[in-house]
């Protein structure tokens, strides 16, 4: 059995995750869906997963504080990509301060977000 | 003689019936006033989407300013839902009103909070801080600001955050509040649209959350509660919001904006003193405060209105807590009318002096006296056997209907707008309401704006009891 | 029968106002009625309507990511495709059901770029909603033509352009502000050109929007602030500001600076904030010059903007504000006197025993 590495994404648009859920499921990922932070820092914790996907603006438990938790208080050093809506520079340079590993301007480019998973879990 | 008290008597109940008839047509005026608002507003508002926008640092800077006193069982959560806004250029200011539990620790555990120096431009006078002013160390709590001060009553809390606040609009809430992610976006829309106004100050809908689920912050589940105290306020609050203060707002002649969550501009807040701390009812004293200031400027300014459901608060879901409640709200609205006594049916202050003013004074401060002088005076006439009993129960039938058939406009205007009693079952639970109301909660109400009246001549030291001890839990004045 | 006959002659023999009483009661009691029935149609519409919306909005969004995914390399429309584009196509006769489609593309389109967004853009093409769009902006509601220029924004309709530009005067507001931003979503800064025309007031929220939609173009093309400087808009002047500050106009340093005499004092407040920022020290002496003649509002201003460039010449001119009765005039004299010099300001803080003076000095020297 080949080791599937899994994926947790945290995107509170279901239509824009569950179409990158199936990219990616036919790359070979198993994906783990999460329609806020919350929901994800329990997927994480739960799984353990080998990349983590997080939009920025979400509901209650926002991208930024995924990335805190993770790192600090998970002291998990999984690969973080960030979305953010274009037009968020401060946010981001605040993602990357907290730990993020990459980030992608919304829009994304499907294709493009495979190519950086596969760098990063090479 | 004889004819004397006849003429007498006759006077007197055309009075009552007078007073009747102009409730009863102010209503139907402000409900024909409301509908055309609110159709205006859904038209305008129907497009925009608020996902899209205001959400980078170039929208303006607003603070939110919640006063929290004992509130430790709650605090970590409703400061989290406070955090998660999707406005980006705010920050949350908690004030601390000298709190006896450990609100404070908790917080400083939760988020990761060091004290910080401060230097504050104390424009407003309040009571001193007590522990100082806190800020977080984690990057992503970066908009929060904690400030511990000795206690002073909630006005005196807000006029902290007011020192403190670096930012152009503030707005004031009610710390246990359940704020929708959408809403310091929508309320500052009316602040940045004006072009030839000045926007002083914006109010929002309380809606109740008894029985709604609400879980991380978030509200799930949109439920009516089952005891008939609660379920009479929903209704309440439906009529107030969507009828009255929707008719008032485009009359521009919002008295009040609840204190449970409205935004001002700092600016103008400040100048005029902040909020009043020697009030019970400090949210409709600034208000009226503002306005005049504003009038005495003859400048051009508005207070605005949002009536999208953005706030959720728990009300009292009992009557010895809702009787005081209203009791202060009736201290409250006789203290700002009288305080401000100069601005009534004084042409100077234009429509506020002429209209507003004078609707709060007979429609709200004295209905409830009215009231009772209508029953004492049927009383009297019950003595004298000098009742028509078929007049009387025609007077009381019409009464009554006309308060249902209000109500019922109410649900309707709720159901055509925002309709989040979506279940099934609920409409019929309404309409119940609607019917039952007048005898269920009605009289409570008359009751407690009665003692509260008496409060107010005859009992002074209440006031200075409550106004250090004042729970944040329920203040909103709708 | 004869109940009625009792009581009709009971209200004759009544006074008029109980006449007029058992009268209104006839019609509350008939408007309860018929209410009580709107409200019974109304909650069971809204409810089957958000059950229909539901599901169509699942078998739209299937239908969607199917299409995306259906592609191939070698046609411009696979044939899985083409089944889509029929079904969808037979839905969109009801209004209902082609909002929700619209809804359905709009939740991604805004979220993915690349192919998927061309597919995207394509299906709205074939399906032919782009006729629909089109044939709003002919409404004659205004809001409906105002959702038609938005959906057309949303799906970078450019070739729309000639008809959509014809709204730039609408006597409605929102029809204005979804055109301006079609022309800056579609045109980026070529699409400002509607500013040298612009009669009407640009509120604060229509230019931060536009301003948003800005940020998102790299191409940070060569745009020429300086005739929006001179506009006898005021909102356009000041909007004019905001974009010399956001994109660093230093080439309109001298058309700024003419500026300061500008007869509105909000926009003097806002331009001493952008000459800040931008750096331009000539301004300060220009300012320094005739300072107690400006508002305090912008004598506060000029004081932040010095924080920005201290220099050591100021000191003079600090000195004589630093016991100035506003606060934030004097927290700025003393900060900047610090920084400047902090020996002069070792000496001075020991002269002011007023509150605010020493809790400032306070705190500057604790930070």
């Amino acid at each position: 059995m080949v080791d599937i590495k899994k994926i947790v994404i945290a995107e509170d648009n279901s239509l824009l995750s569950s179409l990158l859920k199936f990219r990616l499921e036919k790359e070979g990922y198993k994906l783990l869906v999460a329609e806020n932070g919350k929901d994800a820092i329990e997927l994480i914790e739960q799984h353990q997963p080998e990349l983590i996907l997080t939009d920025i603006m979400m509901p209650f438990v926002s991208g930024l504080e995924v990335i805190s938790h993770v790192r600090n208080k998970l002291n998990m050093l999984t690969p973080i990509i960030v979305f953010s809506a274009a037009g968020q520079e401060e946010i981001v340079l605040k993602a990357f301060n907290l730990g993020g590993t990459d980030f992608m301007s919304k829009p994304i480019s499907p294709n493009e977000l495979v190519i950086r998973i596969k760098r990063l879990l090479r | 003689m004889e004819i004397n008290t006849i003429s007498i008597f006759l006077i007197i109940r055309y009075l009552f019936f007078v007073y009747a008839i102009t409730t009863i047509g102010s209503y139907i005026v402000l409900a024909i006033i409301s509908a055309v608002e609110t159709v205006a507003y859904m038209k305008k508002n129907s497009f925009v989407n608020y996902k899209e926008i205001l959400s980078s640092n170039i929208a303006p800077s607003i603070s939110i300013i919640a006063p929290a006193y004992n509130e430790s069982l709650n605090i970590i959560e409703n400061v989290r839902s406070l955090l998660s806004n999707h406005y980006v250029n705010y920050d949350v200011i908690i004030v601390n009103d000298g709190s006896k539990d450990d609100s404070l620790e908790k917080l400083i555990v939760a988020y990761d909070l060091v004290k910080v120096e401060h230097l504050i431009n104390q424009q407003i006078p309040t009571k001193p801080l007590r522990e100082g002013i806190f800020k977080s160390t984690n990057p992503a709590f970066e908009k929060l600001i904690v400030v511990d001060k000795e206690n002073g009553g909630k006005a005196d809390a807000l006029n902290t955050g007011l020192n403190i606040s670096q930012n152009k609009y503030v707005a004031c809430i009610d710390v246990d509040c359940l704020l929708l992610e959408e809403a310091l976006q929508k309320m500052i829309k009316p602040f940045l649209e004006s072009t030839d106004t000045k926007v002083i100050a914006a109010g929002g809908v309380i809606r109740i959350a008894n029985s709604c689920i609400i879980r991380d912050g978030k509200l799930i589940d949109v439920n009516l509660p089952k005891k008939m105290l609660e379920k009479g306020q929903i209704l309440e609050y439906i009529r107030a919001f969507l009828l009255g203060r929707m008719a008032w707002s485009r009359l521009n002649g919002l008295l009040v904006i609840s204190g449970a969550f409205g935004m001002f501009d700092k600016k103008i807040a400040i100048e005029v003193g902040g909020y009043d701390t020697k009030t019970v009812g400090e949210d409709m004293e600034i208000i009226v405060r503002m306005r005049g200031f504003m009038e005495e400027q003859k400048e051009k300014y508005k207070v605005a209105y949002i009536p999208d459901p953005l706030c959720w608060t728990e009300a009292p879901d009992n009557y010895k807590i809702f009787i005081s409640q209203r009791n202060r709200w009736t201290r409250g609205t006789i203290e700002t009318l009288r305080k401000h006594r100069k601005i009534g049916f004084n042409p100077k202050y234009n429509s506020m002096g002429l209209l507003s003013y004078p609707y709060w004074l007979f429609f709200e401060r004295l209905a409830p006296l009215i009231e009772v002088l209508g029953i004492l005076y049927f009383a009297i006439l019950v003595v004298l056997g000098q009742v028509r009993w078929d007049y009387t129960a025609a007077f009381i039938i019409m009464a009554y209907l006309f308060t249902v058939l209000f109500s019922i406009v109410a649900i309707l205007s709720e159901e055509l707008t925002y309709h989040q009693y979506k279940k099934k079952g609920i409409g019929y639970n309404l309409l119940k309401i609607a019917f039952l109301e007048p005898f269920a909660i009605h009289p409570f109400i008359v009751y407690s704006a009665v003692v509260g009246n008496i409060d107010y001549y005859f009992n002074k030291k209440k006031k200075w009891g409550e106004m250090t001890r004042k729970g944040m839990t329920n203040p909103e004045t709708i | 029968m004869n109940n009625n006959q009792y009581f009709f002659e009971y209200l004759q023999n009544s006074p008029p106002i109980i006449e007029l009483v058992w009268f209104m009661i006839g019609v509350s009691l008939l408007s309860i009625l018929i209410l009580i029935i709107y409200l019974k149609y109304l909650r069971t519409h809204l409810r089957s309507n958000e059950k229909i919306r539901e599901t169509y909005q699942m078998k739209y969004e299937l239908h969607l990511i199917t299409y995306l995914y259906s592609g191939n390399e070698e046609e411009t429309i696979s044939p899985e495709q083409q089944t889509i584009i029929d079904e969808l196509k037979k839905d969109l006769s009801d209004s209902f059901k082609r909002s929700i489609v619209v809804a359905t593309l709009l939740k991604l389109k805004n979220e993915i770029s690349g192919e998927l967004d061309e597919s995207i853009q394509k299906l709205y093409y074939q399906t032919g909603l782009i006729n629909f769009s089109i044939s709003k902006l002919r409404s004659r509601k205004w809001y409906v033509v105002a959702k038609g220029v938005r959906e057309l924004t949303q799906f970078h309709i450019k070739e729309v352009h000639d008809e959509v530009i014809t709204l730039i005067n609408h006597p409605k507001n929102e029809v204005r502000k979804e055109m301006q931003l079609y022309l800056v979503n579609l045109f980026s800064f070529k699409g400002l050109d509607f500013l040298d025309v612009l009669q009407t007031p640009l509120s604060e929220w229509d230019q931060i929007q536009l301003l948003e939609v800005l940020q998102r173009f790299d191409d940070q093309q060569v745009f020429d602030i300086k005739p929006w400087l001179k506009s006898s808009n005021d909102s356009v002047v000041t909007f004019a500001l905001k974009l010399a500050d956001i994109y660093i106009q230093f080439q309109a340093k001298e058309d700024l600076i003419e500026l300061l005499d500008h007869k509105s004092e909000k926009i003097r407040i806002e331009l001493i904030n952008v000459l800040g920022n931008l750096n331009i020290i000539e301004a300060k002496t220009i300012l320094k010059n005739h300072f107690i003649e400006r508002s305090q509002q912008e004598q506060i201003a000029f004081f932040k903007m010095m924080e920005k460039m201290p220099e050591s010449d100021d000191e003079s001119f600090l000195l004589e504000y630093i016991h100035h009765e506003n606060f934030e005039i004097k927290l700025s004299a003393l900060k900047i006197l610090k920084m400047i010099n902090s020996n002069t300001f070792n000496i001075q803080k020991h002269k002011g025993t007023e509150p605010d003076f020493v809790k400032i000095v306070e705190y500057l020297e604790n930070n």
